[in-house]
């Protein structure tokens, strides 16, 4: 009895090490089918709205007064990775079919464009332009609608 | 006088001390995906840790001796050895997703990359557990963690509609946005985080270290039945932050710094500072924590002297074994592995281990020859530990699983 809990035990720990490879960030897998594709496009969107997201409350946060200079440039950067993992994640993954295809290339330019903007503002963050980080990050607004409609499209 | 201020700082200690990285992370990450949904959880795992650490408190301050030292002797080594297997794991994860969380904090104050302070923070986690004394270690720790009473601050501040937040937590349901298994998953990261096993081991193995007799029982009861409720109140303020700044926006938590996110929005640079020298404070605390579990499990496992109460010269292998945890933690952080994830990882996988933490703690407390026939459980602590340990088996048997299905939550 007490040689199975052991080795319950042992199995379990073993299923927990195998899992602690997922600790790296957005780790994905490949898509095989179209609602595969459709579900890990669906997974970067909303990754991207919320770095977008975040990254427009830290503006006003800031742009406030109401926030270190440390604070909102590591904040911003931390977000721009995340943006862009999930955009090189998402990039990695070969569409299965036209559809897929479609998908793709309507997702793609998003990305591009809300990095570019959190660029802008994490750029104008270190240079010290706190107060004017909200002009500076007006489009990720746009952005934010853009992929907001691209998620209620989809589902 | 002395006495009271004695009971009341325990109290603030136990308050402040009660947060770490996990109730951090799984906190806000639940209140931004699931709103008040699963603020239950909170209340549920909160009297399950009340239930379990006055027991084991009772035990450490009757016999002088803590529960995992009891745990080979009562239900034998086969048993034991399986315990410390899983304990030290995910003591060992935990430790890792601390030191990372302390190095996080401090980066949002240096603009430092986090990775580079690591190293920095586990020697002064091993300087701290090497040479301050326990009681200062655990009052200086745990009264500066008393500053993420600002997230409370903040929802008084944002002043929600407390009759609709309270309907929310009254009437949870699974939001449309999220599936039944994502739903039982983060409850039980919530459950996990709320009654990870280090709190146990540290709390008893504390109490010798304190020197706890008969006399202090009292204090024992006070400390957990105010002061973790107290903390849990502000755990769930972590929720109700994130469930009202970030959730609206589709913020979903993934940094330590999103965890702060509202605080600075709604009180400004002073609330900023405090939250950040609350989370250093929090996350370097269970740092410390973690690092001495480690000692205390494998040290009490084998029979070792163990505690800072010996000088570092007369328990040797103890301070060892906490330095190669240390060191080990260190290793594993500088991977680059993404803390959150860690820390999310710890609380569900510890969620699993559960039943082999409280079970013997349940034996050991029922038995007259250590706690003596008066101090044993009376029976509707009995049934209410029970209840739990059915509980904590359900909850052990879904995990896996729930992390299978779910992809970790994702």
């Amino acid at each position: 009895m007490l040689l199975r809990a052991g080795r319950s035990v042992a199995i379990a720990l073993a299923i927990a090490a195998a899992s602690l490879t997922g600790c790296t960030t957005h780790s994905v897998g490949p898509a095989r089918t179209y609602d595969d594709f459709e579900r890990k496009s669906r997974t970067t969107a909303q990754v991207a709205l919320s770095a977008v997201e975040t990254v427009r409350l830290l503006s006003e946060t800031a742009t406030a007064g109401k926030a270190f200079a440390a604070y909102t440039n590591v904040s911003i950067s931390e977000q721009e990775d995340t943006i862009g993992e999930a955009r090189s994640d998402f990039e990695s993954i070969q569409p299965p079919g036209d559809g897929a295809d479609a998908l793709r290339a309507r997702l793609d330019p998003m990305l591009d464009a809300a990095i570019d903007h959190i660029a802008a503002v994490r750029i104008a963050a270190r240079r010290g332009e706190l107060g004017s980080l909200t002009t500076i990050g007006a489009p990720l607004t746009g952005d934010s609608d853009a992929l907001q409609r691209f998620l209620d499209d989809i589902g | 006088m002395k006495k009271i201020l004695g009971v009341a700082l325990g109290v603030l200690t136990a308050i402040g001390g009660f947060v770490d990285m996990g109730d951090l992370v799984a906190n806000a990450d639940t209140g931004a995906r699931f709103d008040m949904n699963l603020a239950w959880v909170v209340v549920v795992g909160v009297v399950g840790i009340c239930v379990y650490a006055e027991m084991s408190g009772r035990v450490a301050a009757l016999c002088g001796r803590p529960v995992f030292d009891l745990v080979r002797e009562r239900l034998g080594p086969r048993f034991g050895l399986a315990n410390l297997l899983a304990s030290f794991f995910i003591n060992f994860l935990t430790l890792t997703a601390e030191i990372a969380g302390v190095a996080l904090s401090i980066s949002l104050v240096a603009s430092v990359d986090y990775i580079l302070l690591i190293p920095l923070v586990a020697i002064l986690v091993w300087l701290v557990c090497w040479r301050m004394p326990f009681e200062t270690m655990e009052r200086i720790f745990g009264l500066l963690g008393l500053c993420l009473l600002v997230f409370a601050v903040t929802v008084w501040k944002i002043g929600p509609d407390w009759n609709e937040l309270l309907g929310d937590v009254a009437h949870p349901h699974v939001p449309h946005t999220e599936s039944v298994y994502s739903y039982a998953y983060f409850a039980i990261a919530l459950f996990g985080a709320a009654m990870t096993p280090y709190e146990v081991f540290f709390f008893s193995s504390g109490a010798v270290e304190d020197g706890w007799t008969e006399k202090d029982l009292t204090e024992n009861r006070i400390n957990v039945l105010v002061g973790f409720p107290l903390g849990a109140l502000l755990s769930l303020a972590i929720m109700a932050c994130a469930h009202l700044v970030l959730a609206p926006r589709n913020i979903e938590v993934d940094q330590l710094s999103q965890v702060m996110l509202p605080v600075a929005s709604v009180v400004g640079r002073l609330g900023l500072a405090l939250v950040i020298i609350g989370v250093f404070a929090a996350t370097f605390g269970a740092a410390l924590e973690t690092a001495l579990s480690a000692g205390y499990v494998v040290a009490q496992y084998l029979g070792w002297p163990w505690g800072k109460y010996h000088s570092p010269r007369h328990a040797t292998r103890f301070h060892v074994v906490v330095a190669l945890a240390i060191a080990g933690a260190l290793l594993f952080g500088l991977t680059g592995v993404d803390p959150v994830k860690v820390t999310e990882y710890s609380i569900v996988l510890s969620a699993g281990a559960l039943p082999l933490t409280y079970f013997p703690i349940l034996v050991i407390a029922n038995d007259a020859r250590y706690v003596g026939q008066e101090h044993t459980n009376g029976r509707w602590l009995n049934v209410l530990a029970s209840i739990y340990l059915v509980i904590l088996l359900a909850v052990s048997a879904a995990t896996i699983p729930l992390m299978i299905i779910t992809k970790g939550g994702s």
